[in-house]
């Protein structure tokens, strides 16, 4: 949390004229390489775009050296470790940000190419990830040097901080299409939370033999949200670790898989509804970083796809709308712990004496959140409050979004290293996978599908002016 | 933020074939038939009143 708002504090100062990050380096889209990268703000255009880039490099690292240090991570590792995973992510950015792979059709004629793929920049997030997978299963010994500073989580949840502002942006002008989304995202995610986590353990525990101490974990993480939800679960429950950890490892491998399918199928099958595709991503899609990546990227697809039909839609809602169901995902995480803990405790595994405390679920709440609508609701109110405030709060969350992207793409590098595909091989992990995959090919998919659909049929986003 | 820095760290383990062998048959208790039984049942009875919500006061 703290660096996503260190970062969006160093950037607001732009609203009203005192522009701090304003070289910092933006890709854009290119044919010549020189000119892939340059200055966010136009106030520091006269920086070449490796005088940027290295800045760039070194505010990053400076900043996450400081976090690095406060969680004790062992620093000469990390260090070298991230310098490599920051300039390969970078690398893998600015190669999907190449005119033939990126440039959509309706600009291809300005910058003199018959052809594109049209995937926009943000098949770097792709290419990054492809990468990450590359050195994740042919370079194991690589990849896990690199582990001390492949943090995937704590990438996305920084991104997610510094999303907050650009969301509260949009909401400026757009506040009643921002409410919908916020009240439609947590109505989706009570449902999910309700028929996905008891279907799963009800599966695991009657068709598949597992005993609580499995079923459940492996009901919330297959269900819920992953690893946070896995380890919550298996806290709250007093599993032993190898449980959660377990459960952890098939939802990491199983979040790339989705990642790699399912904004595809959305963009062939979903591009009239960008909402649905959106809220399903985040549904679906198990972690936060797989989530958010994919509602990045299927944000790049439908669009795309949108304005081959000559429909030019606002980049950015639909990956609003990813964060928004998975943001209310992470904050019911700690309350369903908490419920889980009481039956376990009071029910399950009553012990005399026992007692379960309400701050349990503060423990287990994720804090970035916090972070995530402190910037949201502050940016929405400044807005408002000062109209005249609002070109400025662009341009701020625009050079935060630089910072964003970078975050995001260092993300999608982690995720590909830290998905060994060997693993599904393990000794004993079939029975695992297969409830794994009988339950998110089977219901989990189609299930968020139907509620995706349910509340976010006909909700566009707003059309480019 | 440290904890979930954390949170991330997954470490192969072996020998999980033992663990899934050894694993104890236990019968579906009525508190966890009741616990699935009322999140589904909620489930439903909220989808109708959620999207009642969405529509009337959540117009997109």
């Amino acid at each position: 949390m703290w660096l996503g708002l260190a970062i969006a504090a160093l950037a607001l100062p732009a609203t009203v004229g005192v522009d701090v990050l304003g070289w910092a380096a933006k890709a854009s889209v290119w044919l010549e390489l020189p000119k892939a990268v340059g200055p966010a703000s136009k106030g520091y255009a006269f920086l070449p775009g490796w005088v940027s880039l290295g800045l760039t490099f070194l505010a990053v690292l400076a900043l996450v050296a400081i976090g690095a240090r406060v969680m004790g991570f062992r620093m000469g590792r990390f260090l070298a470790g991230f310098t490599v995973i920051f300039w390969t992510s970078f690398g893998c950015w600015l190669v999907g940000h190449y005119a033939y792979i990126a440039q959509t059709p309706d600009k291809r004629q300005a910058m003199g190419i018959g052809w594109s793929l049209g995937l926009t920049g943000e098949a770097g997030f792709i290419v990054a990830l492809l990468a990450g997978l590359a050195i994740g299963n042919l370079a194991p010994k690589f990849a896990s040097w690199l582990k001390e500073a492949s943090r995937p989580e704590w990438f996305i949840k920084t991104g997610i901080v510094i999303l907050g502002a650009s969301l509260g942006v949009k909401a400026i002008a757009a506040s009643g299409l921002v409410s919908a989304i916020m009240f439609r995202g947590f109505a989706a995610i009570v449902e999910a939370y309700l028929i996905y986590w008891a279907l799963v353990y009800f599966i695991s525990r009657r068709f598949f033999g597992f005993s609580r101490e499995w079923a459940a974990p492996l009901a919330s993480g297959i269900s819920i949200c992953g690893v946070s939800a896995a380890i919550a679960t298996g806290a709250a429950i007093r599993a032993r670790p190898v449980v959660p950890i377990m459960v952890s490892s098939l939802v990491v491998i199983f979040s790339v898989v989705e990642l790699l399918l399912l904004p595809f199928a959305a963009q062939a099958f979903l591009s009239h509804e960008p909402m649905v595709a959106a809220a399903w991503m985040g549904l679906a899609v198990k972690t936060d970083g797989a989530a958010v990546a994919s509602g990045a990227v299927t944000d790049a697809l439908v669009r795309a796809a949108a304005g081959a039909r000559g429909v030019a839609w606002q980049p950015g809602w639909m990956l609003m709308t990813t964060t928004t169901v998975k943001v209310f995902i992470d904050v019911f995480i700690g309350i369903w712990a908490f419920i889980l803990a009481l039956i376990w405790v009071y029910a399950i595994d009553k012990k005399p004496g026992e007692r379960v405390r309400a701050t349990e679920i503060w423990e287990r709440f994720p804090k970035f959140v916090i972070g995530y609508f402190l910037l949201f609701v502050g940016v929405l109110a400044c807005g408002l409050a000062w109209p005249g405030t609002r070109e400025g709060l662009v341009a701020a969350t625009g050079t935060a979004d630089v910072f964003r992207g970078i975050f995001f793409v260092m993300t999608f590098f982690a995720i590909g290293l830290a998905s060994n595909f060997r693993r599904l091989w393990a000794e004993g992990i079939g029975r695992l996978a297969m409830v794994y995959v009988v339950s998110l090919f089977g219901f989990i998919i189609w299930i968020g599908l139907a509620i995706s659909w349910l509340f976010f049929h006909g909700v566009r986003p707003p059309l480019v002016q | 933020m440290a904890e979930s820095g954390r949170r991330e760290e997954i470490h192969p383990v072996e020998r999980v074939g033992k663990e899934m062998a050894a694993m104890p048959q236990e019968p579906l208790l009525p508190v966890e038939k009741k616990l699935i039984g009322w999140s589904l049942m909620l489930g439903v009875v909220l989808l109708g009143i959620l999207i009642w919500v969405s529509l009337k006061f959540f117009p997109a």
